[in-house]
């Protein structure tokens, strides 16, 4: 101990966190509004002007991967940074190589984007980046992985913090997914085959798909929630018991869920089911963080009436439950009959993307802004007008989507006297009209939120240095040998 | 035969986690309250007021 004190002190390495928040931010408001231009298509089609890079098939693509890979994976990095330094009390393993990541990072999504406004596409949904890509995705994720575990197998003190085991499994099953799922044959530089066919190359691609939902847009998050929410409210997990007992019983019925989305499909029937009952199974992982969480802030109310942080943290936890009730019920055989291929599906996505990953990474973000430059937030009253955006758009695109989502499945299978389908597919669609009109408006007024929180996050941190933090004096009673 | 693999998988894999479970739980309450707090003591109090 005393040949510890008289070294140099060492300190967090926090430079790298704030650069990759400012990144996903960036991110999120590129991607956000190429969502809203294709929201635009879906009510003007004229509006791509014949421009093929201005195409819905272009510009989709480069929405979701904008949001997933940009925003959602920069704010992943950059918590997991924060949090696995601290929860180790050591500095990051390997400082240089999280600073390549960081921007390497940001090279390969515009880049990638860019491949995909150019029409290079493998057409499998979030996946769609071709092989050039793929490689690299898989390189630096290794990269993410060494920082990551190096720091851990540093650590200082003997526990390993229950968000760590979450980011841990987003880094391991992601390389795993994206490795096996993107297993194919190049031609050119810019084509490549899959290696799977029929029936092999659709359970395989939504065994990636829906773990990738699972294990990024889940996982990944509660890792965020488990780390942040205690830190913010200033009082520990109500149940740590309970949030090992959650990980484990998610890390186990996730991975079996993928098959509901090819319900009534050419696959074998009790994969459906197993997929469909694994699928319900995990209602109980699900609620148990949501439990969880909301007893922690239970006893910190006080603190919602005063902190925009917090408050978009509870709400996240709000729309976490719903979004993990709906996917399980929308994974019943006799209710996907109704919402497959409608736009119920987009709806439940959004309830999660809006509502659980962005309100809990800007929750998140406010915390960490201030802090990680030693000042207050720019401006308390814009977060909270954020806050309410942020609500009105995500209530009103779900709202919107739910019921153009009902109608479509409930016209689609109304049949006539005759036993023919009663509506044709172009009548249907052409009712949608008012409720594109509102899912538009929504995203407008979400991103409306999301432009004013980047503002008021440079005013925060404009000409300001990086706090320097070093870690605490550690326990000996539970500090490594 | 590919039922039979598929089940003796999620068995195996439900047995090992049960034991990883039972093994994290059955932990000193001690602990378990020190890990728990984990996130709320891990930067130097020092080096926040200079901040």
């Amino acid at each position: 101990m005393s040949s510890e004190m008289t070294t140099q002190p060492q300190y967090y390495h926090d430079e790298i966190v704030k650069r990759l928040v400012q990144f996903s931010v960036a991110w999120a408001v590129l991607a956000m509004a190429a969502g809203v231009f294709v929201a635009a298509e879906l009510l003007w089609p004229t509006l791509d002007m014949g421009q093929p890079w201005l195409s819905f098939g272009r510009l989709r693509p480069l929405h979701t991967n904008g949001i997933i890979f940009g925003f959602g994976v920069s704010a992943l990095m950059a918590t997991a940074f924060y949090s696995v330094q601290r929860t180790s009390h050591v500095p990051l393993f390997a400082p240089k190589l999280a600073w390549f990541l960081c921007y390497a990072w940001q090279l390969l999504v515009l880049s990638g984007g860019l491949s995909l406004l150019a029409g290079m596409n493998t057409t499998k949904e979030y996946a769609e980046l071709e092989w050039p890509f793929d490689i690299a995705i898989a390189l630096l994720w290794v990269s993410f992985g060494i920082v990551f575990f190096g720091t851990i197998s540093r650590r200082k003190i003997r526990p390993i913090y229950i968000s760590n085991w979450f980011y841990g499994a987003l880094i391991i099953v992601i390389a795993m997914l994206h490795i096996v799922n993107n297993l194919e044959l190049p031609v050119t530089w810019t084509k490549s085959y899959s290696l799977y066919a029929g029936a092999q190359d659709a359970i395989v691609q939504w065994w990636y798909g829906h773990n990738a939902v699972g294990f990024l847009l889940t996982g990944g998050f509660l890792g965020m929630l488990y780390y942040f929410l205690p830190k913010h409210a200033g009082r520990p997990i109500w149940s740590y018991k309970l949030s090992v007992v959650a990980f484990w019983a998610f890390t186990y019925s996730y991975i079996w869920a993928g098959p509901h989305h090819l319900h009534y499909n050419a696959i074998p029937e009790w994969v459906q089911s197993l997929g469909m009952v694994m699928s319900l199974v995990l209602l109980a992982p699900s609620w148990a963080t949501l439990i969880n969480g909301v007893m922690t802030v239970s006893s910190a109310w006080e603190k919602l009436k005063t902190d925009p942080a917090l408050k978009f943290i509870v709400l996240s936890l709000a729309f976490y439950g719903l979004a993990t009730f709906e996917g399980p019920m929308m994974a019943i055989r006799s209710v996907n009959v109704v919402s497959h291929f409608t736009d119920w599906t987009i709806g439940h996505v959004h309830s999660g993307a809006l509502g659980w990953n962005a309100m809990i990474t800007y929750g998140t973000f406010y915390y960490l802004m201030p802090r990680l430059v030693g000042t207050e937030l720019y401006s308390k009253r814009l977060a909270n007008v954020h806050f309410w955006l942020a609500l009105a758009g995500t209530m009103l695109y779900i709202i919107a989507m739910w019921a153009a989502g009902v109608s479509q499945g409930l016209l689609w299978l109304s049949l006539d006297e005759t036993g023919e389908l009663a509506f044709g597919f172009r009548d249907i669609m052409s009712s949608m009209a008012p409720y594109y009109g509102l899912r538009l408006l929504a995203g407008l007024i979400f991103l409306g939120g999301t432009l004013l929180m980047a503002y008021n996050f440079y005013m925060t941190t404009r000409s300001r240095k990086t706090v320097k933090v070093e870690p605490p004096v550690v326990d000996p009673a539970f500090g490594v040998v | 035969m590919t039922a039979f693999i598929f089940l003796g998988d999620m068995l195996v894999m439900f047995f090992m986690i049960v034991v990883v479970v039972w093994v994290s739980v059955y932990e000193s309450d001690e602990r378990i309250d020190y890990t728990a707090s984990i996130p709320l003591q891990d930067e130097s109090e020092e080096s926040l007021s200079h901040g």
